[in-house]
């Protein structure tokens, strides 16, 4: 067994909950009482906060060690946890459990999605007040991250983390190709321009013996996505989506980018056609010396290489921006919130962002700033190196067909690698990925 | 339930109690759970794909023809009709074969009837549920059976489920191995009905076993045959679950059959109107996949 | 292909297929040595021949479910490890079960199954036969095109109305309840054509009697042509249970708590916190597997007989 013991407050599934269950559906079955009555015979008691997450794996252990951590914080609360498979089959059950009212007290969602769910009432808003009480306020939020928590000026989201999309490096190679500073930390100038980057990664091809750069994407839903999008928006190029459409976008820079891209997974120097598993292994094997990927991923490679370097994702285009994305807490839409409830969900909330230090050594940078501020986290390698990047985090754009685990960024990701495997020219793929967006915008908005 | 009246229809007189008359009464409840459930949810969905609902708050407004005429033109939607009619057939054919083939051995009264029986229609009891997790770790890429078993043959590993010319066909396989057991039994219980004073005249000609299956068995077999195949149609255009729970249509959309469409745009992208309208259009299909099968039949019985 | 489906394939094949021959269920069947005679003829190697197919057969399909077996009783380390296939290094162990055992929302999802199922099975089973009796028995006003409408809806896949079921379900606010998993379930009009052409089958004078000894409708259908139709009731009530118990598409939608997920929805649906762990997800395959598996090694009969009647319309 990889895990240890038994989850903490999965739910609890009593004989006295089981009961009621029978009774429900026995007043179903025999056509007696009110049809309506059925499902709220399994309601959890007062105490009980019902969180959706969807973290599984590493993450999932660590969220439950938080919620262990968090409970001296709330006293007389229970956090029950269910975790759905993650992706749109997690967004999607979110929205129908949100429209049907009875969805669970609070739930976790990426911060990309927020546009395809503030407007649309599936969601209802943070009660920013009760949060301060619970000592979680505004000015704990780095600005870049806050700002996308508001709609119609009220609070949608609480973040609980970003999750940058950086580079990670083995030092030995890195240092014997020239590539680490003095401090032994990334120097992201050998990184600066295309063409130093890909030298770079000849660099460290001939310094390991090996290859240089890995970066899986192959059949990726969401991979190609986010190395574009982050490079792209290094460029300065515009990036807007309006309403209806069309896009307005640099077709220029987007050719620039796509073919950087098809020059760096070039199959010589650097591994040409890697899925995102492969790509994984390749790095924690040492097959290669450098490896493009969340910061997520930090788990797996501190266990194949205690010392594994990792640096904020370098500025290749002139401007600073690293694509990331954000974990936050929503609330499910109910028609008629139980006050108390809703304040002890707040209460809980925030007992969890305290808890964020335990979150942080999986590699996410807490987004509630007195954790990284303190000396425990200040400790931990190499997450320090690259805390730096919440400074210039770009999402998603904010639409509500874009985000993680939409459509949006699986119909990108496929055109980005139609240019990368299938060797269709960086020109022809950014026109053909402007022509897909434009399919998105011309939809109607849900909201 | 009403426990109707005691009288005979033909003691009832009168207009009201001839509205009330027992035989309404009988068929009442299922006439009520009828109209609850089919007719007028086959109304609201036709009005819905008339309109712009949607999962979110917000009120429906009146399009008319709007989302038929996008769903026309939506390639994703014709896409996904493809591969629901592609994996009819790459189904269809070998659950009827397969079927027919273990029915005609078990039916030769072998030894070990229960266990032919158990191995062959036991998959069929299995939830989709379990079905779908059971063959996501036969298909694992690293460690599943299949790989496995392959790669210490020497003939190299398959992406079963990621490979976009593979995955149907693994879909497929999964189907036919979960459900052949009911053609199976279907197939079974025809074969019995077989007199045997056919074989036995058969047999008296001087013929072996295969030309007694050529010119006893499957002849016999052919009205059963055909009425499989139509079931098994119909059945298979209506595929999702196990396509879902194994691929979620992937990889890239390439196993996404019609139903998972409608699942998909209606709760996945909120648009409830939109979905209801493709539901249509599959059910004009169905409907018109059914007439022709009838049609068909028709002309053959004549 | 979802099993209700199995429900309209049932009259489907009733309106494309005349009535065939009784269907004997396969248990019963003259020795055995006479029938391998009558299809394969004296030959022997005809007779190692298929024997040997139908054991190779036997050994592909029953493959799957041994493998989910085997991984299920090993440790979780084993489990990922394909070198250790037959001799687990940590032996054979329970973990897995215990461990999704004590997890606790696999017994639930069983309970509601079992509940669900079971109220599914008892409504339809009652509701259809009562309006099988009437569309067979007595004369109303509209019955003749009812019926014609209730044969028509067999056309009807339920996949096109998850839709509107949804919308309905939300606007009486029954979402995530008992009732909206059960109820548009128990609608079958598959099942109404069947029994109606059971009791068509029945001889007018048993009721006669009776209702010359004053006997009502009711006590006609309740004492009269029930008790007579048991094995078809039977019938219908396994083919209508396995239906409701292996369902997916409709409990997977209109359910998003946990705690009132079926055994299909909730396996697939709820992940661990500690990521896959093969040998526990083969361990809850099996759980779920079990109840239906071991009803057909105990009922087999009656469950072959049932897909034999009711998969192609009855008699």
């Amino acid at each position: 067994m990889t895990g240890s013991g038994a989850p903490v407050d999965r739910p609890a599934f009593t004989r006295r909950r089981a009961l009621a269950a029978a009774l429900g559906a026995g007043a179903a079955a025999l056509g007696t009482g009110t049809l309506s009555g059925c499902g709220n015979a399994l309601a959890s008691d007062d105490s009980t906060v019902r969180l959706w997450d969807l973290f599984q794996g590493a993450d999932g252990g660590l969220l439950n060690d938080m919620v262990r951590t968090a409970r001296p914080d709330m006293p007389g609360t229970k956090i029950e946890r269910t975790v759905l498979e993650w992706g749109t089959p997690y967004y999607t059950k979110l929205a129908m459990a949100s429209a049907g009212g009875r969805g669970p007290d609070v739930a976790v969602a990426h911060m990309s999605r927020l546009a395809g769910y503030a407007p649309t009432g599936l969601i209802d808003p943070w009660d920013t007040d009760a949060l301060a009480e619970f000592g979680v306020r505004r000015g704990d939020f780095a600005d870049a991250v806050w700002s996308r928590t508001q709609y119609e000026r009220k609070t949608y989201a609480i973040p609980l983390d970003t999750h940058p999309f950086i580079v990670f490096y083995d030092p030995k190679p890195a240092k014997k190709a020239g590539l680490l500073a003095a401090d032994g930390t990334l120097d992201a100038e050998a990184f600066s321009s295309p063409d130093r980057f890909l030298a770079a990664g000849r660099e460290l091809a001939k310094a390991s013996g090996k290859q240089g750069i890995a970066f899986g994407y192959v059949n990726d839903t969401a991979q190609g996505w986010r190395l574009f999008y982050g490079l792209y928006r290094q460029t300065g190029g515009v990036f807007e989506l309006p309403d209806g459409g069309p896009a307005k976008v640099d077709l220029d820079r987007i050719t620039e980018v796509i073919a950087f891209m098809a020059k760096l997974v070039d199959g010589k120097v650097n591994p040409g056609r890697l899925n995102y598993e492969s790509a994984v292994a390749a790095f924690a094997n040492g097959q290669t010396g450098m490896i493009l990927n969340g910061e997520w991923e930090l788990g797996t490679f501190k266990e194949a290489n205690d010392n594994v370097g990792a640096a904020p994702f370098p500025t290749v285009f002139g401007t600073p921006a690293v694509y990331a994305d954000a974990h936050a807490f929503v609330l499910p839409h109910r028609d008629s919130p139980d006050a108390d409830h809703r304040r002890r969900t707040h209460r809980a909330v925030a007992a969890l962002l305290k808890a964020g230090q335990i979150w942080a050594t999986a590699g996410h940078i807490p987004a509630y700033e007195p954790i990284t501020r303190t000396e425990e986290y200040g400790e931990l390698v190499p997450q320090t190196h690259y805390k730096t990047a919440a400074e210039h985090v770009v999402l998603d754009p904010s639409v509500w067909f874009a985000g993680a685990g939409s459509d949006f960024q699986n119909a990108v990701s496929q055109v980005i690698q139609q240019a990368l495997h299938d060797g269709l020219a960086p020109d022809r793929a950014a026109r053909a990925m402007v022509r897909r967006i434009n399919t998105f915008l011309a939809k109607p908005s849900p909201a | 339930m009403t426990s109707p009246p005691r009288v005979s229809p033909r003691s009832a007189s009168g207009q009201v109690r001839r509205l009330f008359s027992p035989g309404l009464l009988f068929a009442l409840p299922f006439l009520v759970l009828f109209a609850a459930f089919m007719i007028w949810p086959l109304g609201q969905g036709l009005w819905m794909s008339l309109t712009d609902t949607s999962l979110s708050a917000h009120a429906p407004s009146f399009v008319g023809l709007d989302n038929f005429t996008e769903a026309f033109k939506d390639a994703e939607m014709w896409r996904a009709l493809g591969h629901t009619l592609w994996f009819t057939v790459i189904s269809t054919v070998p659950l009827v074969v397969v079927a027919l083939g273990m029915a005609l051995l078990v039916h030769t009264g072998l030894p070990g009837q229960w266990v032919w029986r158990l191995a062959f229609f036991a998959p069929y009891l299995l939830p989709v549920g379990v079905i779908g997790l059971l063959w996501l770790w036969l298909y694992q890429p690293d460690l599943g059976l299949y790989n496995h078993l392959l790669d210490s043959l020497g003939l190299g590993t398959v992406g079963w489920l990621s490979e976009e010319s593979v995955a149907m066909w693994a879909i497929a396989l999964a189907t036919l191995w979960w459900t052949v057991g009911f053609n199976f039994l279907l197939y079974l219980a025809a074969l019995q009905s077989i007199p045997d004073h056919l074989y036995e005249a058969a047999a008296i000609d001087g013929a072996g076993g295969w030309r007694r299956l050529w010119s006893v068995t499957l002849p016999q077999l052919r009205r059963i045959t055909v009425v499989i195949t139509v079931l098994q149609i119909l059945a298979s255009l209506k595929v999702f679950d196990q396509v879902y729970l194994l691929t979620k249509g992937g990889p890239n959309g390439s196993t996404r059959p019609v139903v998972e469409y409608i699942y998909d745009v209606g709760f996945t992208g909120y648009r409830l109107g939109y979905a209801s309208a493709i539901s249509y259009i599959f059910f004009a299909l169905v409907v018109l996949a059914s007439a022709v099968q009838f049609l068909a039949l028709r002309r053959r019985e004549k | 292909m979802t099993s209700t489906d199995t429900g309209s394939r049932a009259a489907a094949a009733r309106q494309v297929a005349r009535p065939i021959r009784p269907l004997r269920p396969p248990m019963r069947r003259p020795q055995s040595r006479t029938r391998t005679n009558l299809t394969l003829g004296e030959s022997r190697t005809a007779r190692v021949l298929a024997l040997t197919a139908l054991t190779i057969g036997a050994l592909i399909w029953l493959l799957p479910m041994s493998w989910a077996l085997l991984t299920a009783f090993k440790s979780e380390a084993d489990a990922s490890d394909p070198l250790n296939w037959f001799w687990p290094e940590n032996g054979f162990t329970l973990e897995g079960f215990s461990a999704v055992w004590e997890r606790g929302d696999l017994p639930l999802w069983m309970l509601n199954s079992l509940l669900i199922a079971a109220a599914v099975t008892v409504i339809t089973v009652l509701v259809s036969a009562m309006a099988g009796y009437a569309f067979s028995r007595t004369r109303f006003a509209g019955r003749r095109w009812l019926f014609v409408l209730t044969v028509a809806a067999v056309l009807v896949p339920p996949q096109i109305l998850i839709v509107p079921w949804f919308q309905q379900m939300l606007s009486l606010h029954l979402l995530d309840t008992y009732a909206a998993v059960i109820l548009p379930q128990t609608v079958a009009p598959a099942m109404v054509f069947i029994l109606k052409k059971h009791f068509d089958s029945l001889p007018q004078e048993l009721e006669e009697a009776a209702r010359i000894d004053g006997a009502g409708h009711w006590r006609i259908f309740w004492s009269v042509l029930l008790p007579l139709s048991r094995p078809m009731l039977a019938a219908v009530a396994i083919f209508v249970f396995i239906g409701a118990w292996n369902n997916f598409l409709w409990p997977f939608v209109s359910t998003s708590d946990p705690s009132l997920m079926t055994l299909p929805v909730g396996i697939t649906a709820v992940k661990d916190a500690y990521g896959i762990q093969y040998a526990q997800s083969m361990a809850s395959a099996v759980l779920a597997a079990l109840p239906l598996v071991v009803v057909f090694v105990f009922f087999q009969r009656h469950i072959v007989k049932s897909v034999a009647t009711t998969g192609l319309g009855g008699q």
